[in-house]
Parts: C-alpha cells; sequence; structure tokens
C-alpha cells in the first residue's frame, strides 16, 4: 500500500498534505494535552515500535507470511490520534531510510495508513466491544475484525487516488501521465490481496496481540480503556445509552443518506404519472378522463414545484434545498403533533387521580404510567 | 560413547550413540538455490531475523557513505533538502519521457562526483520498485487498458484489432522513468547526509520541533527494540528443531512477540521520560549545532533550480 513517488499527480500530492497537516496538528494537541513532558519519550518510543512492527512477518492459514502495518493495535492500545503520530514518522522512516513510499506522496500514504486505517480499526472495534469485558473473547474478535475492516478502508483510499489519474491527468493524445488504471481496475487489484492476505496479517496480528496483552500484562490496555470492567464479574449492567430520540434521529439519518439509491432505480412511482404521461391507449381509453383533467394541476401554488426552483437553475443545489425542507417540515410536523397529544394526555392524567386518590391499587400506577407514554 | 560428528548424516546412524538422531542430522538447504537437499521457503522466524540485519546493515552503510568528502557530502543539509524537493515536484509536471531521462543522467552524474558506488545506486534505484513498476504496468500498455493508436497488433477480438497502443508505451515509460527519478532524487539526500543532520535541517525549515524530536528520539529506539525483537526470534529459532511450522502456535507467538514489545516499549518511555525529566527537560529541546549558509550552498540551491526549470522548459518545447 506504499505508493511510490512517481504514481499520482503533485496535485493529488498537495491534497494529501492538505488533509494530513491539520489531522497531524489536532493529533499533536491532543496527545500533549495529558503530561506536557510525557508525550516526546512515549511517541517516540511507540513510533520505533510502530516501524519494527511493519517488520515483523505474520504467517498466515495458507503457508505464506505478510507484513502487518500495526496501526490498529497501537489504536487499540494508546488511542487512535497516538497510533496517527506513531504510524505517520514510522512511515517517513520507511520512505526515508528505504525507499518504501514516496516523499512527495508521503502525504498520501499517511492519510490512508496513519489516518484512515486506524480510525477505522478503532471505530469498529469499539462499535463491537461495546461494553464487554477487558479480558472477554469478544474483544479479541472486534480487535481483529476492526484490523481487517480497516486495512481494507485504507487500501480502498489508495485504489481511489490511484484510480482518478488517468481520467484527470493525460497528454493530449490520452497517454495517461501517471498510474495508466482506472477504477475499475484499481479497485479489485487493490481489493483482491487486502481482502485476502494482507487483511487476515493485520487481524491476525491484532487480535493476537490483544489476546496476549489479555493474558500476560492487561494493565497496558487499562490506560486507553477508561470505564471498561476487567473481567465478566465487574460489568455493571448500566441503562442502554440507546434512547428513542437518539434512535429516532439515527434512523433519519440513515434514511436520508439512503435516498439517493431511489435516483438508480429505474422507472417511476406507479400512479404518479402526469396526465400527459398515461398511455392512454394501452388503458383502452380515447382522452384523459374529465374528472382527472380538470383537477390535477388544481394547486399550482408550491413553493419548490417539482423539487426544484420555478426558473429550473441549479437543478442538484434545489434537489438537495427541497430535501432539506422535507426533513424538516415532517420533522416539526411530527413533534408538533406528538407535543399534543403528550399534553392532552398529561391533562387526562391531572384529571383522573382525583377519582383515584385513595385508591393505591396497583393497577392505577399501571393505568397511570400508560397513559403518560 | 563414540564422538558424533556433523558430516554424520542419517546414512551412519549404525553407530550407536546416545544423541537423538535428529540432532545429528544436517540442516537441508541451507544453500538458497535450493542445490543440495530440497528449497524450503524462509519461515516468518527467518524472514523477521533478516529484515532487521538488512536495516542495520543499510543504516550502517548510509552512515558510511554520508561520511566521504564528495560533492554532495559538502552542501549543507537545507540545501540539499530544498534542491530534492523542486526537482522533485520539477519531476512529477514533467509530460515527456526524453526530459525524465535527462534528469536522471544528471542524478547519475551527481551520484559520481559524490563518491557512491554507482553500480550500487543504479542497483538500489532499479532494484525493485522500478522494475516491480515496470511488470504492473505491461498490461496497461494493451489497447484493453489505455485504447488509443494501436503500433503492434497482438489479436484481434470480433474484428477490433488489439495490442501495444502508443498511448500505452508512452505512458508506462513515462511512470517508470518518473518513478526512476524520484527513487534517485530521495536516494542521493539520505545517502549523502547522515541522520542528524538531516532532522536539524528539518527543523530549521520548519518542521515543528515536537516531530523532530519524535523522530530523531524514535530512530535512537528502533535499534534499542531491534534488538529486543532479534533475541526473541533468535531464541525461537534456536528452540525450534526442523522446519517452523506456520500454524496456530506460530501466529500466537508472534502475537506474544508484539505484545511484549508494546509492554517493553511502554515501561521505557516511562524510563526515558523520568530520566529526560530528572536531566533538566522541561518539554523544550536545545540545540548545541548551528548552520551557517555558505554562498556554496546558495549556489547549489540556485543550479537546482535552473535544472528543474531546463528541463521543465526543454519538456514543453518537446511537448509542443
Amino acid at each position: 500500500m506504499h505508493i511510490p513517488d512517481g504514481y499520482l499527480s503533485p496535485q493529488t500530492c498537495a491534497v494529501g498534505f492538505a488533509v494530513a497537516v491539520p489531522v497531524w496538528a489536532v493529533a499533536a494537541r491532543r496527545v500533549s494535552s495529558v503530561v506536557k513532558t510525557r508525550n516526546v519519550p512515549m511517541l517516540a518510543i511507540f513510533s520505533a515500535l510502530s516501524f519494527l512492527v511493519m517488520m515483523f512477518n505474520v504467517p498466515i492459514p495458507d503457508g505464506t507470511t505478510a507484513h502487518a502495518v500495526g496501526g490498529s493495535i497501537i489504536a487499540i492500545c494508546l488511542g487512535p490520534w497516538a497510533a496517527v503520530i506513531a504510524v505517520s514518522v514510522a512511515l517517513a522512516f520507511q520512505a526515508l531510510l528505504f525507499g518504501d513510499g514516496g516523499v512527495l506522496v508521503y502525504g498520501v500514504n499517511c492519510v490512508n495508513m496513519a489516518i484512515v486505517l486506524p480510525f477505522v480499526a478503532y471505530g469498529v472495534y469499539r462499535l463491537l466491544s461495546g461494553r464487554a469485558a477487558l479480558a472477554s473473547r469478544r474483544r479479541v474478535v472486534a480487535a481483529a475484525v476492526g484490523a481487517y475492516v480497516g486495512i481494507n478502508a485504507a487500501a480502498l483510499a489508495a485504489a481511489v487516488e490511484l484510480g482518478i489519474q488517468p481520467g484527470l491527468f493525460h497528454t493530449a493524445s490520452g497517454a495517461p501521465l501517471y498510474s495508466p488504471y482506472h477504477l475499475s481496475q484499481t479497485i479489485p487489484a487493490m481489493a483482491l490481496p487486502h481482502l485476502t492476505v494482507a487483511g487476515a496479517a493485520e487481524a491476525i496480528l491484532t487480535g493476537a496481540v490483544l489476546a496476549y496483552l489479555q493474558r500476560a500484562d492487561i494493565g497496558r490496555l487499562v490506560a486507553n480503556h477508561r470505564g471498561v470492567a476487567l473481567t465478566e464479574a465487574d460489568v455493571v449492567l448500566r441503562p442502554a445509552r440507546l434512547s428513542p430520540a437518539r434512535v429516532a434521529f439515527a434512523a433519519m439519518g440513515v434514511m436520508a443518506l439512503l435516498t439517493p439509491l431511489g435516483l438508480l432505480a429505474p422507472g417511476g412511482a406507479f400512479g404518479e404519472d402526469s396526465p400527459k404521461q398515461l398511455d392512454l391507449h394501452s388503458l383502452g381509453l380515447s382522452s384523459v378522463p374529465a374528472g382527472l383533467d380538470r383537477y390535477n394541476g388544481f394547486w399550482s401554488h408550491t413553493l419548490l414545484g417539482g423539487y426544484g426552483f420555478s426558473s429550473g437553475d441549479h437543478a442538484d443545489a434545489a434537489y438537495i434545498l427541497s430535501a432539506l425542507v422535507g426533513i424538516v417540515v415532517v420533522g416539526s410536523v411530527a413533534f408538533a403533533v406528538s407535543k399534543v397529544f403528550v399534553a392532552i394526555g398529561r391533562k387526562h392524567g391531572r384529571d383522573r387521580p382525583a377519582d383515584h386518590d385513595a385508591d393505591t391499587d396497583s393497577d392505577t400506577d399501571l393505568e397511570r404510567s400508560g397513559t403518560h407514554v | 560413547m563414540s564422538e558424533p560428528s556433523y558430516a554424520a548424516g542419517p546414512s551412519r546412524t549404525s553407530v550407536k550413540t546416545a544423541t537423538p538422531e535428529w540432532l545429528l542430522r544436517g540442516e537441508v538447504a541451507m544453500c538458497p538455490c535450493g542445490c543440495i537437499g530440497k528449497r524450503k521457503r524462509g519461515s516468518f522466524v527467518e524472514k523477521t531475523l533478516t529484515g532487521g540485519s538488512d536495516l542495520l546493515r543499510q543504516v550502517m552503510f548510509s552512515e558510511d557513505v554520508a561520511l566521504q568528502g564528495g560533492l554532495l557530502q559538502r552542501v549543507d543539509a537545507r540545501a540539499k533538502i530544498v534542491a530534492m524537493l523542486v526537482l522533485l515536484v520539477a519531476a512529477s509536471f514533467l509530460h515527456t519521457i526524453a526530459a525524465l531521462l535527462a534528469l536522471y543522467a544528471l542524478t547519475l552524474l551527481v551520484a559520481v562526483t559524490s563518491r557512491l558506488p554507482v553500480g550500487y545506486f543504479i542497483k538500489r534505484v532499479w532494484l525493485f520498485i522500478p522494475i516491480f513498476t515496470m511488470i504492473v504496468i505491461l498490461p496497461a500498455t494493451l489497447s484493453i487498458v489505455t485504447p488509443g493508436h494501436i503500433v503492434l497488433e497482438l489479436w484481434s477480438w470480433h474484428g477490433h484489432p488489439e495490442g501495444f497502443t502508443s498511448q500505452g508505451l508512452t505512458s508506462a515509460g513515462l511512470v517508470v522513468s518518473r518513478v526512476a527519478v524520484s527513487i534517485s532524487l530521495v536516494l542521493l539526500l539520505t545517502l549523502t547526509t547522515p541522520w542528524v543532520k538531516l532532522l536539524a535541517a528539518l527543523r530549521s525549515l520548519g518542521v515543528p520541533r515536537m516531530f523532530v524530536m519524535v523522530i530523531s528520539m524514535a530512530y535512537r529506539y528502533i535499534f534499542l527494540l531491534l534488538g529486543s525483537v532479534s533475541e526473541m526470534y533468535e531464541s525461537r529459532k534456536s528452540r525450534t528443531v526442523g522446519a517452523q511450522r506456520h500454524d496456530r502456535a506460530a501466529r500466537a507467538f508472534v502475537g506474544a512477540t508484539a505484545g511484549a514489545l508494546i509492554g517493553k516499549a511502554n515501561h521505557l518511555s516511562e524510563e526515558v521520560h523520568q530520566a529526560m525529566v530528572s536531566r533538566g527537560y522541561r518539554g523544550e529541546a536545545t540545540t548545541l549545532q548551528t548552520f551557517r549558509l555558505r554562498a556554496s550552498d546558495a549556489v547549489f540551491v540556485i543550479a537546482a533550480c535552473l535544472c528543474a526549470a531546463a528541463t521543465w522548459w526543454g519538456d514543453r518545447l518537446l511537448g509542443h
């Protein structure tokens, strides 16, 4: 995944640095905020460690060996921000000492392996491990899966960076100036080895190291796992942090993100055509029915007719604006309706206890709580 | 008890000894060419050990070369970094193979005047990445990947001729020569500059002090931790009889060595931190070395800029 100089255009390299530099700045601040004098020796030694972990040959079940990047295990042990700096320094050594990965491409390589990889791996690990105990098997599996997903995300990012080159940069005759392969070729070419060998190496290393630390040195993991129970017996069952409001917002967000899928579907929805588009012949009609003709277009005072501005300019922007307006309007109407219902319910609840005041029957309690919901 | 010798192979087991038979068996296929015994692929233990010794060898060689009194060794490290970046950017903007080859010839010339072993320099540049690039880029010369004017027809598909296209060949030439020029430029800098000077130059060119300190300390501790890794793998190798198996135990071993290394690193960072604080470290570092830019360094940077401009201008001339 170490892209050498010459494969990417200088413009892409500039974008790589533009993304990496702010992340480095934030990472340096985040890591320094704890103890000012400790960060330098700690980061230096873990950068050295990251460099050495990249040299480890991991035996893969098929009999060969492969190198791991090791960004995932450092993210799990020290947090993703420390991993950003440690892996970036290790990549700098590889570029300068071994010529493994270029100098102009250094920013792009850091985005892939030192930013995308640890953050994706750590996110998946946190998501899958949930509130499992620090010594649980579930954390090992979560770490391995996180590492696998992380390295594949990094490989996908590299494939996209390589794949956009021929379309953007070519000579007048059409000869690509940099990497000549298109996205349809780079993505499978990168995905195949990373879904199999390289992904397995990263997953095995991360899972095995976490299992070792659980067994031998669990204190090392505590620093980056604050509030996590050490063993199964210590797990405190706290109420879930998933409130109905959060679930509702998450569901709405997912739906909003999935909407563009609808645009890919061919054809239109049944019963939504305008009368002019009706295939009268196949329906056995000679003309548009009079009622349909009359009432269609009865209401034409719309704000964003046809999900666009009346002038028809900026179709994409207007479509997104319509979507936002729709979400806000529907959301506020639903909120207002629910408020009204809650208010009515509360009023009922206030009226009712007057009759049942003396009654301490548990049934009434249930009933009262029922009205509130 | 009779004396068993190493020459005694399994064929001479008639001599009864107390030593187990497997200990007397000679190691098969010690020769990498596989002329004796059967050829084995290196195990994960051997590969990791070889990687470690390769690292040391390369670093020591670079430091040796950096102390020779050639052209580049005499130039200020900052001037070299600026010149390398200017030429790298120029190389990445060139559109013709001829201009890239001219730049490559220039790097060879500078390598010779800097007393680098030229054979080694060429081998180091071309071995691995440009050769790998050539193989990878081979399919891109065909019309199925890069459509265009077909130079050499190889087969036809439903009446369509398919083969090498001039666009594909141009692109392959551009990418391979650009990769070679870029690697040569970086190698010229890193082979002729001691690591310490390189870092100090980065600092005075505006790289934040914290990053430079992290890099320089990391460089120092790589070798300490590498010692631990080598010891762990050597002891594993010496405990293993016969071939290393790539099984569950092997994966657990890799995990355990990396995990033990994390433990060591954590312990070490705590000790180093305390040692630094007790010697007066308060989060700021100062260096004793001061850089003085001489006229010759300025001349070097100007020459590099002129070379970059000349190749760029030549490139435009050839391109139109």
